[in-house]
């Protein structure tokens, strides 16, 4: 029993994707239902095109599950056990870097940014992190917005930079 | 213009004695078709206070030189980090990162700077010599040929990108889906947005490109410690002889490059056909024609010089609507055109009979490009290699930090960053999942496209979806578009059945 359960393909992970574009064509339907008929015609269509292929892929995964050759399993979907919590962090401060960017601005949301990412993926000795993420966002302010004269969001160092030059 | 020696030596002499404009504008190309969200187009924009303030010829052939290198430099991120540069190098990614990840990264860029260079040089010379013919193609695609070529060119894709052709093509049809989100094109209503303002317009490409590629390869990398397994990494960097050879021996596949190219030409011709599709395309005939097309996908050379050669012969082919009946193929020549407006250049016929020179300049200028791109191969094959040595925990964040950003360029909202993490995130589901994010993207960019060629022909036609098949090059594609979609099951179960007959003849009844 224990083989034939782990001879199984895991595809749970595989429905993320068809279940959030199918609900998204729900949506998109949903959102165009008031509309004009010329409106509503290319979303309905390409609505139904994509429902049409989700349910044939469903059709193919409860085919796949009654004749137990597939398992509802995540599968390798989250990569290694080991690095996930420093991988889920990484995450984290992804989406604070998007929070602090407006306040920080483009080189010390970078700087902090990266010197914190090293340190949580496990980049030692720290100074050495530091010293790395100083010199990228030192090098990105001069290729990005003293070069290229790229409008990337301001903060205290461009405008104390700006003061000074 | 007569095509004589004096007029051609003419052209070529006038555009290399432009090579102080030309070489500043090749090195910004590369390092800008290189960065996720520096497309050509966009650094035209930045550039925009240069480009005006130039004479008109100058700021042309700056232009140009820029557009090809972008077009080059964005082949070697999805080579060595699975990110392309530009869409058009998305197909790279297919069989650049594998190679890389066996260790032949220096074969792989070499294999991609001769296929560009030599691509784009063939591609350009062809274009001088056929501007007047193949000026004419734009002609005969209406709104109903180009629904059928962008249906087909995403079905390819799909079938292409994706192990699983059904994964394919419902990551095609998300794609499509998110494509179309956004204000319609006949009452202005807004779709599918969730109420966000910044999604009026749609989905905007460059933060789709980066979340899909960059922030989910970021991601994905992270999951170990190399690019490339410890056993398979270069222990020095290579040497320039060796540099020499693999970019010398690239040169062996020469024909695949010439009819690549030219394939790319042909498609860069017709008007939002663009560089993602051809190289797709090339890509498909490519391994349709190889010896050994079960090696595509798994670091076939084959499979990197294909799209490569037509990304760069899309080039040229870009500029022919432009210079020919004044409508750009692409974004990068919707830029040229508001430039060479700003100069007062006029186009179409008027552009040849007024200033010959001008447009078959620009044509010779592409060449000469192409042609000072070559002393910069040699080191950027020997140094740009070594960047799968440094370990993930470097990469990743670096990618995620200068990537992120670039999806603020364009427009400016901090919002457009938080749709390069949802991107991101639906990147990462993908790459996990088998459903490759090449097939989501190339939804999104047509997704637009395909709706206003449609609703063109069902308004021309009085809503009568008949028109679908009104046209005879229309109904030749679909019926490629339907043979595209039937034959690779067909062929495999086909495959599979002889196989089974094979083994079982080799093993016997008893067995």
């Amino acid at each position: 029993m224990n083989d034939r359960s782990g001879a199984r393909k895991p595809v749970g992970a595989d429905l993320i994707l068809p279940v959030c574009a199918a609900l998204y064509a729900v949506y998109y339907v949903w959102s165009v239902w008031d509309f004009p008929a010329e409106a509503q015609l290319s979303g309905i269509i390409l609505a139904g095109l994509l429902l049409s292929l989700v349910a044939i892929y469903m059709i193919r995964i409860i085919r796949g599950l009654s004749l137990g050759r597939y398992s509802l399993g995540m599968g390798n979907f989250f990569g290694p056990q080991e690095s996930r919590k420093s991988r889920g962090i990484f995450f984290l401060l992804i989406l604070a870097a998007l929070v602090g960017l407006p306040w920080l601005g483009f080189t010390l949301s970078t700087f902090v940014f990266l010197a914190a990412s090293f340190f949580v993926l496990g980049v030692r000795p720290i100074g050495r992190g530091i010293m790395i993420a100083a010199i990228g966002a030192l090098t990105g302010w001069f290729f990005f917005i003293f070069l290229l004269g790229t409008h990337f969001p301001e903060g205290p160092f461009e405008r104390l930079i700006g003061t000074v030059l | 213009m007569e095509y004589d020696l004096a007029s051609l030596s003419g052209l070529f002499g006038h555009a290399f004695s432009m090579w102080w404009i030309m070489l500043p504008a090749i090195v910004v190309g590369l390092i800008a078709g290189a960065v996720p969200g520096f497309a050509a187009h966009n650094t035209i924009i930045i550039l925009l206070p240069l480009t005006l303030a130039l004479n008109v010829e100058y700021a042309l052939a700056f232009m140009v030189a820029l557009y090809c290198a972008s077009h080059l430099g964005g082949g070697i991120p999805a080579i060595l980090v699975n990110i392309p540069g530009t869409g058009g190098a998305a197909a790279t990614t297919l069989d650049g990162y594998p190679m890389t990840r066996k260790g032949e990264a220096v074969k792989a860029l070499s294999l991609c700077f001769v296929a560009s260079v030599l691509g784009g040089f063939v591609s350009s010379v062809v274009t001088l010599f056929a501007l007047p013919a193949l000026s004419r193609v734009g002609y005969y695609i209406h709104s109903v040929e180009m629904v059928v070529v962008m249906l087909f060119g995403l079905a390819l894709i799909a079938s292409i990108a994706a192990k699983d052709m059904l994964k394919g093509l419902i990551a095609g049809a998300f794609g499509l889906m998110l494509g179309a989100m956004g204000a319609d094109h006949i009452y202005a209503t807004p779709r599918g947005t969730f109420g966000f303002l910044e999604l009026f317009d749609g989905v905007p490409l460059v933060p789709a490109l980066i979340g899909l590629f960059a922030i989910s390869e970021a991601l994905v990398m992270l999951e170990s410690d190399a690019l490339v397994e410890e056993g398979d990494q270069p222990k020095t960097a290579a040497t320039w002889r060796e540099s020499a050879r693999e970019i010398f021996s690239a040169f062996s596949h020469w024909w695949q490059i010439i009819w690549t190219s030219l394939l790319g030409l042909v498609i860069g011709v017709l008007p939002g056909a663009g560089a993602s599709i051809a190289s797709f395309v090339a890509y498909q005939q490519s391994q349709f024609f190889s010896k050994t097309p079960e090696k595509f996908g798994t670091g076939h050379p084959q499979g990197v010089i294909a799209p490569e050669s037509a990304n760069n012969g899309v080039t040229t082919g870009t500029l022919v609507p432009l210079l020919a009946i004044g409508v750009p193929g692409g974004s990068t020549a919707a830029v040229m055109m508001i430039v060479l407006q700003f100069h007062g250049v006029p186009f179409g016929p008027r552009l040849f009979v007024e200033e010959p020179q001008l447009a078959y300049g620009v044509i010779a200028v592409m060449a000469v490009s192409y042609v000072m791109m070559i002393p910069f191969m040699f080191p950027m094959v020997r140094y740009m290699s070594r960047i799968t040595v440094i370990s993930t925990v470097y990469l990743a964040p670096f990618i995620v930090a200068f990537t992120l950003v670039g999806a603020f360029v364009p427009r400016g909202f901090l919002f457009d960053m938080g749709i390069a993490v949802a991107f991101g995130i639906i990147g990462y589901v993908a790459r996990k999942t088998g459903y490759h994010v090449a097939a989501i993207l190339i939804g999104v960019i047509l997704g637009p496209l395909i709706e206003r060629s449609f609703l063109l022909a069902m308004r021309i036609s009085g809503n009568d979806p008949m028109v679908m098949f009104s046209s005879t090059i229309g109904n030749i594609l679909w019926v490629m578009l339907i043979l595209t979609l039937a034959l690779p099951p067909i062929m495999s179960r086909r495959r599979a059945k002889l196989e089974r007959l094979k083994d079982k003849s080799l093993t016997g009844p008893d067995a």
